[in-house]
């Protein structure tokens, strides 16, 4: 399938809260509850469109427990985007961790990768841990996007994968990216215009034309 | 490397002609002194010695100290060629373990320069230029070194005799033909019939008669220093700049060369006790139970006749040609049989091309020598009698795991020999003794049990650690195997059992505590054992070798990675030379096959034949790296074709899961496993899990286990 743009994703969190669950329903628009957990790393992929192009999304989906770090470190590797996950209902052990998740991501991702902070299982607000503010107040701080989401419920999923892949656009289009230079995360496409440089306007339209 | 001038200029250079000639007739006189050979005895009927080198040399380990030195000719009798290497007696140099009979090995008695395919020329940076020649048959000659040069002059001789191309594939091999044929003289030829028959030279000693009959590949250290000597050979290493790859590669040839006439040796042996030959069985290369499509034409017809007698097929290990498309139906019978109950007969051919090499898979992609060994039904019930004594001890534990590292297990007695294989069980207990051990077990697991189960919730609140362990576990018991019917559905008691049994081994390990992918490991085994205490006991028992993968430094893990990658230089060296290149050198995309012993990468009931064969520790204790070392061979070309980065091989990786054949898998990483001989073993770390620590070897004597 042609794309303009391919952005490689990477989901990343302690264990148990939502990752693999928040990918499947993305990829595949569903939930499901019982699957097997993530040993080392899982893959999954999209198409989107954005501003008219289509754009693939490459999901990384890793493994959360902590004894993996230095696996997952690996994968940070030319990722465009990452979503950070932690889970509402589990304050201590999931909302703490975030910081060192952050560094790992600072430290070994390329310093224009997009991250997004999601706070999953917001369908279980009866057994919230983590308020709203809170969340919101952690991604100001460390210049993230944030989001509510559920992988139950299917709340906000698109929405966090699509805002993360519009800002990565956004980068492409201001020039921030060589998208030439894959360590950015982000390849182009046969059906993509060359570069930051290939105008605005005028190239949208035209790769919008020729996928649908 | 003024040896990389192209050859087909050296044959019309005047001046090296004429000092050829020269030479030849100096060499002549030498010969003519050379007493007791019959290529002397022959030379009379018209035997001319076109090249002669001294100090052509091959080394039989990796030990540069140990070499055998000898005498490299090309013999033109009647209208062909033979080259003959004949090791010098007792010299000085020969110093280090080589003896007599290695001597008597490695020489290379007259073959028709017509069997040979191909020659391929190695021009080290250091070291002295050596040639490696491999037959027809795919058999291949450990390296000859040239102390004193003359590898262009070899070549250039051999060229004036025979029909010598470069290949178009590599510039350092030349592939050899019948000159006497023009219809050959195609680069095409590697497809058609390349020897001709010498049935009546009687230049050709047999073979069969050169090697001690005592000797056979059972009983022989497939090399000539002893095993224990890792320490040793490790700072040789070190210390010894002059050792590069190419001495590796040396050593994988001598190993294999060594291995292959061994076990040509014995079935010529057990044939020729068979009476179905008669002594004028000519080279080990013609003599192979196998598809010689490719090797003496009337040579095959004899050869379905003699294998069909042969009376256990494990004994037999076949050696064959790899050619493309090559189908069942050419193989032996024997072959045929035991493939016949494949289902996936097609995948099975194209699996053995191309697979395990004998070299590098760039330098001779089309000659592969393969050997392995047809699997062998699971071992059933009726037969796991034979090897238990009145008592229920196991009489021959050996044969036992080498009978299911062929074969594997049938389900209904794996609850029983796993036990065994994990090491819960001492192969000499007595099945009262066993019984006995299983009462005090479920005692002392019940104990450990209630360390947990009496935490009361105020001392839970007080106890994060504990909270936390327990928390994951919960978590993690639900996402294992719940697509199996054993553990699918709500409130599954099985499930229940698989977080006891963790939970409890976390307080028993607590300084390990609880890891993710041990719960993928303690899956199969509660589902063999179908009890809590003694699923328990064979989890400790696996836990006491792959605990180290789940250290939370990772420690266990990146050693493994890190002898694979070794494994993969020494097997493979195009393939390490391009992960290399790529940075992908952490081998981190074999790190869930490593991890959970490829618990994900095959169905359930394959992986637990997998695991039952790793678990035999017969081949080797790390067979499970050979098996990741074969799987990456197999695709090493579409890897390297495709230029696949980091990410994408880590998702190509991943993506095999589900997808690989295991029979083919094994028998390939078994021919790596013995290709790779000590040399392999010696990639591996001392202490590399699932190598036992040493100081628990007190507690789990396994016999045997040190043996690989």
């Amino acid at each position: 399938m042609s794309y303009a743009y391919l952005f490689k994703y990477i989901i990343i969190g302690d264990t148990g809260v939502g990752k693999s669950c928040l990918l499947l329903q993305f990829t595949d628009k569903r939930f499901q509850p019982v699957h097997d957990l993530t040993i080392g790393v899982e893959f999954g992929a999209r198409m989107i469109t954005i501003d008219n192009k289509p754009i693939k999304l490459q999901i990384w989906d890793t493994a959360g427990q902590e004894s993996f770090r230095s696996i997952t470190r690996s994968y940070y590797r030319g990722a465009a985007g990452a979503l950070l996950v932690y889970d509402i209902t589990r304050q201590r052990e999931t909302f703490n961790h975030l910081a060192s998740w952050l560094e790992d991501a600072r430290q070994h991702a390329n310093a224009n990768m997009t991250i997004m902070l999601i706070g999953n299982k917001c369908d279980l607000a009866h057994r919230r841990a983590v308020s709203t503010e809170e969340g919101e107040q952690f991604a100001k701080e460390h210049g993230l996007i944030f989001m509510e989401a559920s992988a139950k419920t299917a709340q906000n999923v698109e929405e966090a994968f699509i805002s993360t892949a519009a800002t990565i656009y956004k980068k492409i289009q201001d020039g921030v990216f060589d998208v030439s230079n894959e360590s950015y995360g982000i390849k182009v496409g046969y059906g993509g215009i060359p570069g930051p440089s290939g105008g605005r306007d005028g190239s949208a339209s035209q790769a919008g034309g020729c996928c649908s | 490397m003024q040896e990389s001038a192209e050859l087909h200029d050296l044959s019309d250079d005047s001046d090296y002609a004429a000092s050829q000639q020269q030479q030849q007739q100096e060499l002549r006189s030498v010969v003519r002194t050379d007493s007791g050979k019959k290529i002397v005895e022959s030379e009379s009927e018209g035997a001319e010695v076109v090249f002669l080198k001294d100090n052509v040399t091959i080394h039989p380990t990796q030990f540069a100290s140990e070499r055998i030195s000898g005498r490299l000719r090309l013999i033109k009798q009647a209208s062909s060629l033979f080259m003959t290497w004949i090791p010098y007696k007792e010299r000085a140099d020969s110093v280090g373990a080589v003896t007599e009979k290695d001597r008597n090995l490695y020489t290379i008695r007259a073959v028709p320069v017509t069997d040979i395919r191909s020659i391929r020329r190695h021009t080290p940076t250091f070291g002295w230029q050596y040639l490696i020649i491999v037959l027809s048959s795919g058999l291949a000659f450990p390296p000859l070194y040239f102390y004193n040069g003359g590898v262009r002059e070899f070549l250039a001789t051999l060229k004036q005799h025979v029909f010598l191309v470069r290949s178009a594939d590599d510039v350092n091999v030349f592939l050899v033909n019948d000159f006497q044929d023009p219809l050959q003289k195609s680069l095409s030829s590697l497809e058609l019939p390349g020897a001709v028959s010498i049935a009546n030279s009687s230049s050709t000693p047999t073979f069969a008669n050169s090697v001690p009959p005592n000797e056979n590949f059972e009983g022989a250290d497939v090399g000539t220093s002893s095993t224990s000597q890792y320490g040793g050979r490790h700072g040789l290493k070190v210390n010894d700049p002059a050792r590069d790859l190419s001495i590796q590669v040396l050593e994988k040839f001598s190993l294999v060369t060594k291995f292959a006439r061994l076990t040509t040796s014995n079935i010529l042996r057990e044939i020729q006790n068979d009476g179905f030959l008669a002594n004028d069985r000519k080279k080990p290369s013609q003599s192979l139970p196998v598809n010689n499509h490719e090797t003496g034409l009337d040579e095959v017809q004899s050869v379905p006749d003699t294998i069909s007698v042969t009376p256990d097929p494990l004994e037999i290990f076949i050696v064959w040609t790899s050619i493309e498309g090559l189908s069942d139906a050419e193989l032996c019978p024997v072959k045929q049989k035991a493939l016949c109950r494949k289902e996936n007969q097609g995948e099975e051919a194209a699996t053995r091309v191309g697979t395990f090499e004998l070299v590098d898979c760039k330098e001779f992609d089309k000659i592969t020598l393969v050997w392995g060994q047809p699997r062998q039904p699971p071992l059933g019930s009726e037969e796991w009698a034979t090897f238990l004594d009145a008592e229920g001890r196991v009489t021959d534990s050996k044969a036992l795991r080498k009978r299911i590292f062929y074969g594997g297990l049938e389900q209904q007695i794996r609850n029983e020999v796993w036990k065994f294989l994990l090491g819960y069980h001492e192969y000499d207990s007595t099945g009262a003794e066993r019984e006995y051990l299983a009462s005090v077990k479920k005692v002392e697991y019940e104990t450990l049990k209630y360390q947990w189960q009496s935490v009361s919730p105020a001392q839970s609140r007080r106890f994060t650690k504990f909270r936390e362990r327990k928390g994951l576990i919960d978590k993690d018991v639900v996402r294992t195997d719940r697509s199996s019917s054993f553990y699918d559905g709500d409130d599954n008691p099985n499930v229940i059992l698989l977080r006891d049994i963790l939970l409890t081994y976390s307080f028993y390990n607590f300084d390990l505590g609880y890891c993710q992918g041990m719960s993928d490991l303690l899956s199969p085994i509660l589902y063999v054992m179908k009890d809590e205490s003694e699923s328990f006991w064979c989890f400790v028992a696996l836990m006491e070798r792959l605990g180290p993968n789940f250290n939370r430094d990772q420690n266990g893990m990146h050693s493994q990675l890190f002898a694979l990658s070794k494994l993969v230089e020494l097997l493979d060296s195009p393939l390490h030379n391009y992960f290399r290149q790529n940075d992908c050198l952490n081998y981190f995309f074999c790190f869930r096959w490593v991890l959970i012993q490829f618990k994900r990468e095959f169905d359930f009931e394959k992986m637990m034949r997998l695991w039952e064969v790793l678990w035999t520790h017969y081949q080797s204790e790390h067979f499970h790296l050979y098996v990741c070392v074969a799987i990456l061979k197999k695709h090493g070309k579409k890897i390297m074709g495709e230029e696949m980065d980091f990410d994408t091989l880590l998702k190509f990786i991943n993506e095999l899961s589900g997808q690989i054949d295991l029979d083919a898998t094994l028998r390939d990483a078994e021919a790596l496993c013995i290709c790779a001989g000590e040399n392999g073993e010696a990639c591996i770390p001392p202490g590399t899990p699932p190598s036992l620590p040493v100081e628990a070897d007190l507690l789990y004597p396994l016999q045997d286990d040190t043996d690989t």
